[in-house]
């Protein structure tokens, strides 16, 4: 039995190993390597540099755990850029599996893990002189999708009463100012699925309101026609367009850099694994596709 | 142990009874699946309860007590509630039929928004942007190549669906060349199918190896 014929009989096992072992050799790897940013990520980036302070922007946590090593960077750069420029953060969840957790995770660690409305820990440790409901609030998790949606566009407080914490939104300077759509620059949403596609279908298309979406790899494809028709202004594709944006953010500010360099995951750092992996994937498919064509020129000479 | 701690170990125990999958099912899977499937459903219905139906509806219904019956916005909580409290009653079967009232009305509200909805959301803009010219590109080469690559394709792949007349001649060469747009979109969306699974699996690398074992 020669090379290849070996080769195409290997157990897939030993593949799974190989990945698993690549993947913790590109955790250790001391790389560091270069990202291009394309047009639809520097988008997001100019959009956040082009708001003036105090300008509100709304963050809809679409996505769930299962999604976390992809969505969650997204999240966290765009919420430390937006308060490093001194706009305001409105955030809330439309993702029943996980959405709502999410959202309240991502936010702590942005602004400070001891956040803590109930008990009147406001004030975030990260950004000096941010607080919550001044500069940043969280709605929490809302059923109904569509229904939500549209309800939003001008009877936000009908929609969201209370946040998370079970507090009247209408008790925080920026849940006063914020009623629905008009009084939003744009909607970032991070999703998973099909939640995205609503902001852009649904929001966008009835209401204006500009979107941006951050997605799952596997939603990409889907995503970039939405993209190309203009009913999204930004879109960050998977690891890779969170890796982009994070990078571009990173080199401008140094306190994002430090502050997202103390992060156990990180976009930039998952992106040099994912090479790693890739490159081993491309690699066998090479190498499986040599021995097919062999394999299928020895039988045929047989 | 701090409850932080024994959580990271909970969470790597289940991260590694998924991936012994991998080598071949066995119990710690299976416990691990129901486990998941079981914790989702769980927190998806006491989420939709706390953040949904507690402050949307029920605190409503209490602090409105008394505006009750001459609100409209009292009967517009009403009456979607009888409307989903109706849909149970096909647990009942004597009456099992009034679940189909709740039912009819849901079809068809969302029958009515999802039409607009995937009218001026999706068929016209995306309709509109397939229509492509094909000389405004003239100046930028590449702009003018993926006009022509996009009309051709669009083309073809719409002669690929049109069972009508038989692929056979000319018909069958266009068909063909559809076939081809198709595998390589095929292809692209396999691709990023690809990079984000091995994303996820990035994300429990780095969890197993930084939070778990502290090596990273």
């Amino acid at each position: 039995m020669g090379f290849f014929q070996r080769l195409l009989n290997l157990d897939r096992r030993w593949l799974y190993l190989l990945v698993g072992i690549i993947a913790i050799i590109g955790l250790k790897a001391p790389l560091k390597l270069p990202i291009k940013v394309t047009e639809e990520v520097q988008a997001l980036y100019d959009r956040v540099e082009s708001l003036e302070p105090g300008d509100v922007i709304l963050v809809s946590f679409d996505y769930g755990p299962s999604t976390a090593p992809e969505n969650d960077p997204m999240a966290d750069v765009l919420i430390r850029h937006a308060l490093t420029r001194d706009l305001r953060v409105v955030a809330l969840a439309l993702y029943p599996i996980g959405g709502a957790a999410e959202g309240i995770e991502e936010l702590r660690r942005c602004v400070g893990e001891d956040l803590n409305p109930s008990e009147g820990v406001l004030a975030s440790s990260v950004f000096e002189g941010k607080s919550y409901g001044v500069d940043y609030i969280y709605l929490g998790y809302k059923d109904g999708g569509l229904a939500t949606m549209r309800q939003m566009n001008d009877r936000l407080h009908e929609t969201f009463p209370a946040d998370y914490f079970g507090t009247p939104i209408t008790d925080y300077p920026l849940g006063r100012d914020v009623t629905g759509y008009g009084d939003v620059a744009f909607c970032f949403s991070v999703a998973t699925g099909i939640i995205g596609e609503w902001w852009a279908n649904l929001v966008n298309a009835q209401y204006g309101l500009p979107v941006a979406v951050g997605c799952t790899a596997v939603s990409a494809p889907k995503y970039f026609a939405y993209y190309k028709a203009g009913q999204m202004f930004s879109l960050l594709g998977g690891l890779k367009g969170a890796a982009e944006y994070e990078g571009l953010v990173r080199s401008n500010y140094d306190r994002i850099e430090e502050l997202t360099n103390a992060d156990v995951y990180n976009a930039s750092k998952a992106s040099v694994i994912q090479a790693f992996v890739y490159s081993l994937i491309t690699f066998f498919i090479i190498l499986g596709n040599i021995g097919f064509l062999l394999e299928r020129r020895r039988q045929r000479n047989l | 142990m701090s409850p932080e701690t024994i959580g990271i170990w909970v969470a790597a125990f289940f991260t590694l009874s998924i991936f012994s999958f991998l080598y071949k099912d066995n119990p710690f899977f299976r416990f691990a699946e129901s486990v998941f499937a079981g914790v989702s459903l769980g927190y998806y219905i006491w989420q939709t309860f706390d953040q949904t139906v507690v402050p949307n509806v029920i605190l409503k219904l209490v602090q409105d007590k008394p505006a009750a019956f001459v609100s409209w916005d009292w009967w517009t909580l009403i009456i979607p509630m009888l409307l989903g409290l109706i849909l149970y009653m096909r647990y009942v079967p004597k009456i099992a039929w009034v679940n189909r009232f709740a039912l009819a009305i849901y079809v068809g509200y969302y029958a009515a928004v999802e039409m607009m909805q995937k009218l001026q959301g999706e068929v016209l803009p995306q309709s509109a942007d397939t229509i492509v010219s094909l000389t405004h590109g003239w100046g930028e080469i590449g702009v003018w190549f993926g006009a022509i690559v996009s009309t051709i394709g669009v083309l073809s792949v719409l002669v690929y669906f049109f069972f009508s007349a038989e692929h056979k001649g000319f018909v069958g060469s266009v068909s063909k060349v559809g076939i081809w747009f198709l595998m390589i979109s095929f292809g692209a969306a396999f691709g990023y199918t690809i990079m984000g699974r091995i994303s996820i699996l990035v994300g429990r690398v780095v969890f197993l190896m930084s939070e778990w074992l502290k090596l990273g």
